[in-house]
Formats: structure tokens, C-alpha cells, sequence
């Protein structure tokens, strides 16, 4: 019995496609994969009442020139979510002010009741380590809510 | 008509899902380009240099003084003199002794107790009024 066509023109079953159809779900599924797996360095929020004021202006600098000093009202200070003590900020600070080519500008996010001798103590600290350049943060006042007052 | 009824529309009655990935992709780049992370804000000031520390004379000093309950003390130079004020006050003293005294210095003088925020809003008036040389200090009196 011969063979069919020699044998020879039998064509495979199998498609010779790449399937295409399933890349965009490959797509979707990395992107939130690194979507959840990326974590911001951010400092943990605290619980502060800004003190409020109208001529508060937006900080122009850079996210990652600006470094937070939190001070609780009960006069804790806080600097990336690690506790010191008031004599310690300058020996903290000095090292990253210099590592940023002196660019680093510093936010004191005090809590709105916090006694100002603590804030001075601080302000002193800040000058020991060189620091030139601060800004109090403050929540945007409207002039609407200072008549009430 | 037996006929007609077995004729059957040529029009695909699927939805397109070839350009579904497309379409997503372009709202995530819209989303990704569209969104803002809000910005710092506050109030600025620039801390003086260490051991930069400048004699002013007395008569081109404005003393202000925060007290404990919020009242701000003026005092001009070495004028015993004082005046009493709220601290939205200061904005219109200080437009006034800057058109006499150009050289005139803030000198923001916060008592120990004194809350933040009391400091805060002196301040925010001399920003407010644009004064430029403050010098904040605690008041040791």
C-alpha cells in the first residue's frame, strides 16, 4: 500500500502563531505587581494641628531636598519616624545637611501648641548644624475664617 | 416569505476586545500624567549663619513681643513705650515703621509658654506686610 503523498506534505496541526491575545493581561498583572510592591519612602503621619496662616506659600524645592522635623504637642520631636531628644537633632541633621550639598530645606511641622521654648531649642539645634534654609509648615488660612475668629 | 426569514445579518453582533487593552493603557497614562502630589507648604525663613551674629542699633529695631496669651507687646528702639495689640495688628504697625525707617528690623521676641502658633501668626503678618529682615528670638525679660 503506498503512503499518501510520500509522506511528505502532511502539514502540523499546531498553530504556528504566538497566542497574543493573553498580553495585555501579561501586561495588567506585572503593573500591579510592582504597583504593590513599590513602597514610597513617606514619614508616617502624626497627629498635629498646623498652626494656620494666609501668607503661606508652596515650598519650591525638590520632594527629596526636603526633610520633616515633627514636634508633638507634647514637645516630642520626631525625624523620619525615629524619636529624639532636642540635644540630639544637631549631631542627626549636620550629617544629611552635608550629604545634600547643603540644598536640604528643613520643615518644622510643630503641632499649633507646642510651647515656643521648645521651637527655639530647636531653631538653635538647626543653626549648630548649619542649616540656612526653613520653613514652618503651616495649613493655608482663608481670610473668611480669621474674621470669625 | 419562507425565504427571507433564513436570510441572516452579515453584521457581527460580537463587541470589539482586540483595542481593549489600548484603551486601558491610554487612561492609565492620562491617570499617570493628569495626577499632582500635593506640594509642601509653609512659611519661609532663613536661619542666621553660627556666630553671624550682626550689632544692629536700637533705633532701627522693632521689638515685638508674643505673649503667652497671644497679646503682642510693640516697643520701638529703647522707647519705653509699649503698646498692646492682637497679633493681626502687626501687619499695619509694621507697613507704618517701614515708611518712616527702611532699615528697621522685626525683632520677634516669644515668650517661653507662649504657644506656636501665636509666633506663627506674628509672623504671618510680617509676611503678610512682605517684611523680609525678622529675627525670631525667645524673650527672656
Amino acid at each position: 500500500m503506498p503512503i499518501k503523498s510520500g509522506g511528505f506534505s502532511r502539514k502540523s496541526q499546531a498553530s504556528s502563531d504566538v497566542p497574543d491575545s493573553s498580553m495585555a493581561d501579561i501586561a495588567f498583572l506585572l503593573l500591579i505587581f510592582f504597583m504593590v510592591t513599590t513602597v514610597f519612602q513617606k514619614d508616617r503621619d502624626r497627629p498635629i494641628v498646623w498652626p494656620a496662616a494666609e501668607a503661606t506659600e508652596k515650598i519650591d524645592e525638590k520632594l527629596k531636598n526636603i526633610l520633616n522635623i515633627w514636634v508633638q504637642r507634647d514637645g516630642a520631636i520626631f525625624i523620619n519616624d525615629r524619636p529624639y531628644s532636642l540635644g540630639e537633632v544637631t549631631a542627626v541633621i549636620a550629617p544629611l545637611y552635608a550629604a545634600s550639598d547643603r540644598a536640604l530645606v528643613i520643615s518644622i511641622r510643630a503641632d499649633r501648641e507646642v510651647q515656643y521654648t521648645t521651637i527655639d531649642q530647636l531653631q538653635k539645634q538647626l543653626v549648630a548644624a548649619g542649616v540656612v534654609r526653613v520653613v514652618f509648615a503651616t495649613e493655608l488660612e482663608q481670610s473668611m475664617t480669621r474674621e470669625r475668629r | 416569505m419562507a425565504v427571507l426569514d433564513k436570510k441572516k445579518s452579515k453584521v457581527s453582533d460580537k463587541v470589539p476586545s482586540s483595542s481593549m487593552a489600548d484603551i486601558a493603557f491610554l487612561l492609565l497614562i492620562f491617570f499617570l500624567v493628569t495626577t499632582t502630589f500635593p506640594k509642601d507648604k509653609g512659611l519661609a525663613i532663613v536661619l542666621p549663619e553660627e556666630g553671624g551674629e550682626v550689632q544692629v542699633a536700637q533705633r532701627n529695631i522693632l521689638h515685638i513681643i508674643v505673649q503667652p496669651n497671644g497679646l503682642v507687646e510693640i516697643r520701638r528702639g529703647e522707647s519705653p513705650q509699649v503698646q498692646t495689640t492682637p497679633a493681626n495688628g502687626v501687619e499695619a504697625i509694621w507697613r507704618q515703621e517701614v515708611s518712616e525707617n527702611a532699615n528697621i528690623i522685626a525683632a520677634v521676641k516669644t515668650h517661653p509658654q507662649a504657644p506656636y502658633k501665636f509666633m506663627v501668626d506674628v509672623l504671618d503678618a510680617l509676611h503678610t506686610a512682605g517684611a523680609e529682615r525678622i529675627s525670631l528670638q525667645l524673650y527672656e525679660g
